[in-house]
């Protein structure tokens, strides 16, 4: 499978508070991929560095093998960009930001595209983007997308602002698009149980690293959450293979990449004083949270 | 490709353009109106005279105006590119990001000329029937740097507002209204005569500013 987009070894401080260090992961063809973390672990930071707009202290980040810097213009007619807010030029009315972006893409705009998409849109065809809720700017920011049928979609927050309707529509549009067309699409977003729906394949960001990057069923399956009841006051101790554990009168709860024996086997050996043990799969949600801690 | 940018430009600035077209058009009517009514009460000769020995170019009203008319210009057209980095669309667009940059500057130089040269349609319609070839001549020299001052301004005001950080914004402003002193050093006519040229040169060059702006608007710098 061809990779798209490729992040080498991206290092990146804003003055002196480091954000990341020799970050890299790469996107393979025809993949949804969607970029977890907090806030502050470095997202908009990442979608600004692989869509041009922001030089990294070290590394590179490639897209179709050509750095995103030095990329030639007529390139990034193969990339769609979503800014975060759906942010499009507001000024404009549905019909002129149509006409605008068509000039830009000869022979691969899909007008019809577009123009299906408005036509669900209770606007006038004179309105001006500045004077639409936040659903229907998303709408039209998708449809511009959707119409210049880029090989490569960012999309930044793309749920920011959004109601949950049209959460729904973006991402269940979204995603019949890029599986029909075998588009390969780079996302973030702060609401997770959208990404659910959407994404092939994540990557949970900390502070500074990458927590782990894999397919979400293949996240979901092998993630365990653990819950045992443990002494009033005690300190939860665990080896570093359970996450973020946290004692909350009596309970404790972590989660871990470990199977069942193993994990119990650990937390033997680890002298925890537990009791009651039981263990589940959780949703992405819960597999983010567990991962990176509720602080 | 460059069309669609003009196009992109043109609805940001054709209400602006109408609203500066009425404006600076009226005020150079009405400096022109002061002409005739101070001939009309003191004839002719008297008018004359006075501006040959007292330097009087009856324009003074107009001195600021094309500067103003360039600096709102500029932040029409450049704050929404601004706003939440909508700047980021247009510099994704598949097209060359300098060829881009000199076309949206070009608009903006567009729109002001063509506001500028209806005042000056209107000042040769009407000065050379009442004035003296060297009188009107006068005139025309004493608006000229008025005018590149509008140019000027616009440019200055396009640096500053595609700036990405608001420190370098208040320091590139501080050196704008530095700079822009030089369109004003004087006010007699004729003063800036073999100075004009180097004036126009001092101008046009003032465009690679913007392309500063928007390198460090790419680079995302944040110093």
């Amino acid at each position: 499978m061809n990779t798209i987009l490729e992040c080498k070894h991206l290092t990146h401080y804003y003055g002196k508070r480091k954000i990341y260090e020799d970050l890299s992961f790469e996107v393979p063809q025809g993949r949804i991929l969607g970029l977890l973390g907090k806030n502050g672990t470095g997202k908009t930071t990442t979608i600004n560095i692989l869509s041009g707009y922001l030089e990294p202290r070290e590394g590179e980040c490639l897209i179709f093998g050509e750095n995103i810097r030095t990329m030639p213009s007529h390139m990034r007619r193969r990339i769609g960009l979503l800014l975060e807010g759906h942010v499009q030029y507001h000024f404009m009315n549905i019909v002129q930001i149509e006409k605008f972006y068509s000039s830009f893409y000869p022979g691969q705009w899909k007008k019809e595209a577009y123009y299906e998409l408005m036509n669900k849109l209770k606007v006038a065809p004179g309105q001006i983007i500045a004077r639409m809720s936040n659903g229907q700017r998303s709408q039209v920011a998708l449809g511009l997308i959707l119409a210049q049928d880029p090989d490569l979609l960012v999309l930044d927050d793309f749920s920011l602002g959004l109601d949950p309707g049209y959460r729904r529509l973006f991402s269940d549009y979204l995603r019949d698009y890029a599986q029909a067309e075998n588009k390969t699409v780079f996302l973030t977003s702060h609401i997770i149980q959208d990404m659910e729906r959407l994404i092939d394949d994540c990557i949970i960001m900390d502070y500074g690293r990458i927590l782990t990057q894999k397919p979400v069923k293949e996240l979901l399956s092998s993630l365990y959450q653990y819950t045992c009841q443990v002494p009033e006051g005690y300190e939860p101790q665990l080896p570093d293979s359970f996450y973020h554990p946290s004692v909350i009168r009596g309970t404790l709860e972590t989660c871990s990449f470990l199977p069942p024996a193993e994990a119990e086997e650990a937390l033997k050996k680890h002298g925890v004083p537990y009791r009651s043990l039981s263990f589940g799969h959780v949703n992405l949600e819960d597999a983010f949270i567990g991962l990176t801690g509720k602080y | 490709m460059t069309k669609a940018i003009f196009y992109k430009e043109w609805l940001k600035l054709r209400w602006y353009f109408l609203l500066a077209f009425i404006v600076s058009n009226g005020m150079v009517a009405y400096c022109m109106l002061r002409i005739d009514r101070a001939i009309e009460l003191k004839g002719a000769a008297h008018i004359w005279e006075v501006m040959v020995l007292k330097n009087v170019t009856f324009i003074d009203l107009l001195q600021y105006v094309p500067l103003i008319t360039g600096i709102i210009a500029a932040l029409v057209q450049f704050i929404p590119e601004m706003q939440r980095k909508c700047l980021k669309l247009t510099l994704h667009l598949p097209c060359s990001q300098q060829k881009m940059t000199v076309a949206m500057l070009a608009t903006g130089v567009t729109v002001l000329f063509g506001c500028y040269l209806a005042n000056l349609l209107i000042a040769v319609s009407y000065l050379p029937g009442v004035l003296p070839y060297e009188l009107t001549r006068n005139i025309l020299s004493a608006a000229a740097p008025w005018y590149l001052s509008g140019f000027a301004g616009y440019l200055f005001t396009a640096w500053i507002c595609l700036e990405p950080t608001w420190k370098r914004r208040i320091l590139n402003a501080a050196v704008a209204a530095i700079t822009l002193r030089v369109y004003f050093l004087g006010v007699v006519p004729q003063s800036y005569n073999d100075f004009l040229p180097y004036l126009l040169v001092y101008t046009i060059l003032l465009t690679t500013l913007s392309f500063i702006s928007i390198r460090r608007f790419k680079a995302g710098r944040q110093d």
